[in-house]
């Protein structure tokens, strides 16, 4: 008999002890129990062990230091593929890098302060009650929009708004919303976000700076237009839309909407301690997925997180 | 939400084409979502006369002659003594009455638009000719009503198209009598979250006053000229002790206003099609009663969402001789059952209105059923009230309630814009026939002083408004703007202004919402665009962002690998079948599906998963790997108070452990460092005589190693599958080794090749360090060293190493003597480490 069936035998024997469990009474009984209990757990964990040794008991141990297998050629490597979302985020960070944006990254779980005490949404605004948002046992949420890092990008580079007069940071970053999935629908996708703070920090300076980004993305002057939208963090807020550029077959007529952004709300600058009184600032944030699916014309954001070689392999 | 084209013209001067204007709100005010024309909807469908309906025998069908004037009746239909001949299957279809005919050619309104619109033609039908047909209310796209067709009041006015008021004639066009020419505009609620007065028409048409640059004029028929729409309280008529109102806590209502009124014998919707109905209808809502369709009129023009109780069942309720109207929290148990018939739960933040202390309405989102309006009803109470949008919002959630007083009042109907309802209601119920028998508020009184809300006053000057916007409108344009919706502003001095915000506007608070007004209403769009200057000062990047990108280069564009994406969270199974402890998970409450509970606590499981799916898809030996955060519980919190995070490479690919050591041996050369493998006692994933701890220096930072066998079995894989995972973030502090070892020799190199015959389990590096070791005794010397092959015999309990050496002197040209003494030193000193020569 194996070890492992020596031990299951006796893990079957010590199952018939219990049935003198019966016969005793009050302490006597606990005791015996605990007795008992604490012997299966050993021998539980004694059949795990051996079966984990079993697993490798046939097989040899290996030269750590070699570089290849032994009667083995050397491995030729050959071309492989890299995510098509990841190569949008190099190419748009790359892009605000030159304009002469730092770049941060955002973290995948965030807590309260970051996502809405910082954001100047009130205690009670609805988005907290966790409709649209997911939280953690702890109450740690994976962020919704990557503007949860405006205040750690304030606070981080504040020192530059004595040095430079500025700060200009954008924020690349998963996030996730509480969403039933489709074609067009993920609860997981990208953002960038983007923050400035100056002075004369204004209004017509955000829209320059979007527009030439986008100009800068698709190579052509794009005409924008703009929608008045509501957010808690920024004021005036606005929707941001350019027109649907050449390379996307657009002749000058369709809008694209491109996301989010106004000018930074009073209060998210105080509580980053930047005297609002002083110094203004604007933000702006929209989604990568979205420029990806256009650029190449793909149909189903589904496919970004599927782990399929046969789309991947066509970027 | 839907606006009527023509209620907005009723109250805007409109001189811009519709589409200009549907541009200029999309701009200005809110995203224009669709906007309907329902002109060609009903094009072709007129009031009509029935001047005979004979039963057809052996049916239920009549046959009609009807007027439909005498141009049509002529065209339509010459011969049946100048009028027109209907088959008409509708029970209440009868001489003398006014209905609404769908004449051959037209399209029945309620198929308009959709893939299968369905044309009306000239028939026969059991052997008479029937011109069109005589529409029922659903037909029309006017609610869902079939039982019979829609009849018309034959003294209905219209206003014809010289402008003139006349009563209706047969052969009027249908949508003219009743004002169907026009454009139904949906907007997106969204982006009005904040914006309560915009969810009723006159608010709605006031920002349309302002983006046109008129001052808004308009003033509802019905509203008293001494009206003031910050007065709090109005001068008690009727018997002011008629009603008890008592609120539990202000914060969950500000104030409550009740209005009894004795308005008998007006609870049955007349026969008739009326005018209001088509109000109704055009706001995708539906007539229901008079009394009720007059609570709903009065909202779609306020925003200010209704109530009204049937008074005799509210007094029963609590009993005594007048009602007592509780405002209170819900208290777990309670149940309640709405109007529609459902009896709910109720939950504890739920806001309920009660009499005396028994729930009869469930406070800003449905009515009970227990107070119902009915036929019988006599007298009513009329609730206007304002609620906590918190709570609402909760109960809204709670019990799935999307009615469209609930959507009012969560975007925070505010408390001191609740009288121009109060006007609506005190005249319009009179006209109904009903008269004011009773009227209670209460108030929170620190919102009110002197019977007068106080209003919020906002100081700004027009440098701050330009300089935020980047514009440089003058004063008088500011001014101007605002007082067009209704802003009251004083001029201080030049350019200082003292701004009173109306009562309405309970969003404005301090300058910065001045300025998104002005902004707003002159159009963003119109900001001049400039850029910031920029210092000269390169921008910081995170080295880890830079750090993913190099690596990625290197993986994908010369090791073959493929960058997956997969998610953040895993299920408990995944970490289970990996051996890994979801313990250790920060896990999801409300996630999607068990799929997606746990945060990764490390990323080769998630490609463990994707090997298979690509493997029955036809991809053979390929390697996957991901760069993305990770996470456990056990990590503790960072210096923020949040997770720490690390940021890993996973890698998976087909092959022995020695195909992703090759890969990481890759990494170091790319990363100019030198990693040290150990042995791994692992519990995890790998296979422990087959994987390794990754170090660099004396730090821990990845494991490396073929997947266990059991592991591979709960994935369904059968091939040998290797992986890496590694933590990125400690590759960030490595300094490139300095490579000032390189020497080149202008004198030729001499190769040779070594095989040397060792114990199986002799590191290779022991001997590749012997060689190395002999080689750096002669300073003179530069040399290249390189592994060709590892050779053992099945059950061979040694093995043969051989390389190959090109080996240089920099001072000279290494003769055959020299080289044989460097040869004879490798081999002697290996023969001291128990190795052969082959």
């Amino acid at each position: 008999m194996g070890r492992i069936e020596e031990l299951k035998l006796e893990l079957k024997n010590l199952g018939r002890e219990y049935a003198k469990i019966k016969t005793l009474e009050g302490p006597e009984r606990k005791a015996f129990g605990e007795k008992l209990n604490a012997k299966k757990s050993e021998l539980l964990q004694k059949i795990k062990e051996a079966e984990d040794s079993a697993e490798s008991e046939s097989l040899e141990s290996l030269d750590l230091t070699a570089p290849f297998s032994e009667n083995a050629p050397k491995f030729e490597f050959k071309k492989g593929t890299k995510h098509p979302l990841s190569t949008e985020l190099d190419l748009v960070a790359k892009i605000y890098r030159e304009m002469g944006f730092s770049v941060i990254e955002a973290c995948q779980l965030d807590d309260e302060f970051h996502m809405f005490d910082s954001l100047n949404f009130p205690k009670e605004h609805p988005a907290r009650d966790g409709y649209d948002t997911f939280r953690t046992e702890e109450g740690f949420i994976p962020p919704a929009h990557t503007s949860t890092m405006q205040y750690r990008a304030l606070t981080r580079f504040k020192s530059d708004l004595e040095k430079y007069g500025q700060i200009a940071v954008v924020v690349p970053g998963r996030v996730f919303r509480n969403e039933d999935v489709d074609a067009t629908h993920e609860h997981t996708f990208y953002q960038c976000e983007g923050v400035f703070v100056s002075k004369t920090a204004n209004l017509g300076q955000l829209l320059a700076v979007w527009k030439n980004f986008f100009e800068t993305y698709y190579g052509q002057s794009l005409n924008i237009k703009t929608q008045p939208g509501f957010f808690p963090f920024t004021e005036p807020s606005l929707e941001f839309q350019i027109e649907k550029p050449s390379a996307l077959g657009g002749k000058g007529d369709g809008w694209l909407e491109m996301g989010g952004c106004g000018m930074i709300h009073p209060n998210v600058l105080k509580t980053a301690g930047i005297d609002p009184e002083v110094y203004k600032g604007f933000a702006w944030g929209g989604g990568i997925d979205r420029l990806v699916m256009l650029k190449y014309g793909i149909n189903d954001v589904r496919y970004f997180e599927s782990g399929k070689l046969e789309f991947l392999k066509e970027f | 939400m839907l606006i009527s084209l023509n209620e907005l013209k009723s109250m805007v001067k409109i001189e811009i084409s519709d589409n200009e204007l549907f541009r200029l709100i999309g701009s200005r005010l809110v995203e224009i979502e669709h906007v309907e024309d329902l002109a060609p909807k009903y094009k072709k469908i007129y009031i009509v006369k029935v001047k005979s309906a004979e039963p057809i025998e052996g049916t239920h069908l009549h046959l009609c002659q009807i007027d439909a004037g005498k141009d049509l009746n002529a065209a339509i239909d010459p011969e049946h003594d100048g009028y027109i001949q209907v088959v008409c299957g509708a029970p209440n279809v009868k001489k003398g009455m006014f209905a609404v005919w769908i004449a051959p050619g037209a399209i029945v309104p309620a198929t308009f638009g959709t893939s299968e619109e369905f044309e009306i033609s000239a028939r026969k039908l059991r052997g008479f000719m029937s011109f069109g047909m005589l529409a029922a209310a659903d037909e029309l796209a006017l609610g869902s009503d079939h039982g019979g067709i829609l009849s018309i009041n034959p003294e209905h006015m219209l206003i014809d198209e010289t402008g003139r008021a006349r009563n209706i004639r047969p052969g009027d066009s249908f949508a003219m009598a009743f004002d169907l020419n026009d454009k139904i505009i949906e907007v997106e609620n969204k982006s009005l979250t904040h914006r309560p007065d915009c969810f009723g028409l006159i608010g709605f048409a006031r920002e349309v006053a302002g983006i046109l640059d008129q001052p808004f004029s308009y003033v509802p028929t019905w509203v008293d000229i001494n009206y003031d729409p910050r007065v709090a309280t109005y001068r008690p008529l009727g018997d002011p002790d008629a009603l008890k109102i008592h609120i539990s806590d202000y914060s969950l209502c500000p104030r409550y206003e009740a209005y009894l009124f004795d308005i008998p014998g007006v609870s049955e919707h007349p026969e008739n099609l009326l005018l209001d109905d088509i109000f109704l209808y055009k706001a995708g809502m539906r007539p229901v009663s008079p009394l009720v369709d007059l609570t709903n009129i009065i909202m779609l023009e306020t925003g200010q969402p209704i109530h009204a109780f049937d008074y005799d069942k509210f007094v029963r309720i609590s009993g005594g001789d007048r009602p007592e109207i509780n405002v209170r929290l819900a208290r777990k148990g309670e149940k309640l059952v709405l109007l529609d018939d459902k009896e709910i739960e109720l939950v504890e933040t739920d806001i309920v209105i009660c009499s005396g202390d028994t729930p009869v309405a469930l406070a800003g989102a449905f009515g009970g059923k227990s107070t119902a309006i009915d036929s019988s009803t006599r007298k009513i109470i009329v609730e206007i009230a304002s609620f906590s949008l918190y709570n609402l919002r909760k109960t809204q959630m709670a019990h799935g309630i999307f009615s469209e007083a609930i959507t009012r009042f969560t975007k925070g109907r505010p408390a001191s814009d609740l009288s121009l309802a109060g006007e609506a209601v005190l005249k319009k119920f009179v006209y109904l026939g009903g008269e004011l028998a009773g009227l209670a508020t209460s108030t929170d009184p620190a919102l009110i002083k002197n019977d007068r809300y106080l209003p919020n006053v906002v100081k700004i000057t027009t440098p701050e408004i330009n300089q935020l916007l980047g514009t440089n409108y003058p004063t008088d344009l500011i001014v101007r703007t605002l007082e067009n919706v209704e802003f009251k502003i004083d001029e201080l001095e030049a350019g200082v202004l003292e701004i009173t915000v109306p009562t309405w506007r309970s969003d404005i608070h301090q300058k910065v919402d001045i300025i998104e007004e002005v902004g707003r209403l002159l159009g963003f769009d119109n900001a001049p665009l400039n850029f910031a200057l920029r210092p000269f000062v390169c921008p910081v990047v995170e080295p880890l962002f830079d750090l993913k990108s190099k690596l990625r280069n290197l993986l994908s564009d010369r090791l073959g690998a493929n960058e997956l994406l997969t998610y953040s969270f895993v299920s408990k199974n995944l970490q289970e079948k990996s051996r890994e402890n979801p313990d250790d998970s920060y896990k999801i409450i409300n996630s999607i599906s068990p799929e997606l509970e746990c945060f990764r606590q490390e990323l080769v499981p998630s490609l463990l998963d994707k090997i298979r799916e690509n493997e029955k898809s036809g991809f053979k030996d390929f390697a996957l790997y991901e760069l993305n955060q990770v996470s456990r519980k056990s990590w503790g919190l960072n210096n923020e108070n949040v997770p720490e995070m690390k940021t890993h490479l996973g890698l998976t690919t087909f092959g022995d452990f020695y195909r992703a050591k090759g890969i990481l041996l890759e990494l170091e050369k790319s990363l100019h460092t030198k990693f040290t493998l150990k042995p791994l006692n692992s519990a995890t994933f790998l296979e422990p005589l087959h994987s390794a701890g990754i170090y660099l220096g004396d730090e821990k930072i990845g494991e490396l190693g073929e997947i266990r066998a059991s592991v591979l079995k709960n994935f369904k894989l059968e091939s040998t599958i290797s992986a890496i995972e590694l933590s990125l973030e400690p590759l960030l502090k490595i300094k490139p080794a300095k490579s000032a070892s390189i020497k080149l020799s202008k004198f030729p190199f001499v190769s040779r090749d070594l095989t040397f015959r060792v114990p199986k389990d002799t590191a290779f590096e022991k001997i590749e360090e012997g060689i190395k070791t002999i080689l750096s005794q002669n300073k003179a010397l530069t040399y290249k060293l390189e592994l060709v092959s590892i050779f053992r015999k099945a059950n061979d309990d040694k093995k043969n190493l051989s390389f190959h050496l090109e080996v240089a002197n920099l001072e000279k040209t290494l003769d055959s003597k020299a080289i044989s003494d460097i040869i004879e030193a490798i081999v002697n000193h290996q023969k001291t480490l128990g190795a052969e020569v082959v």
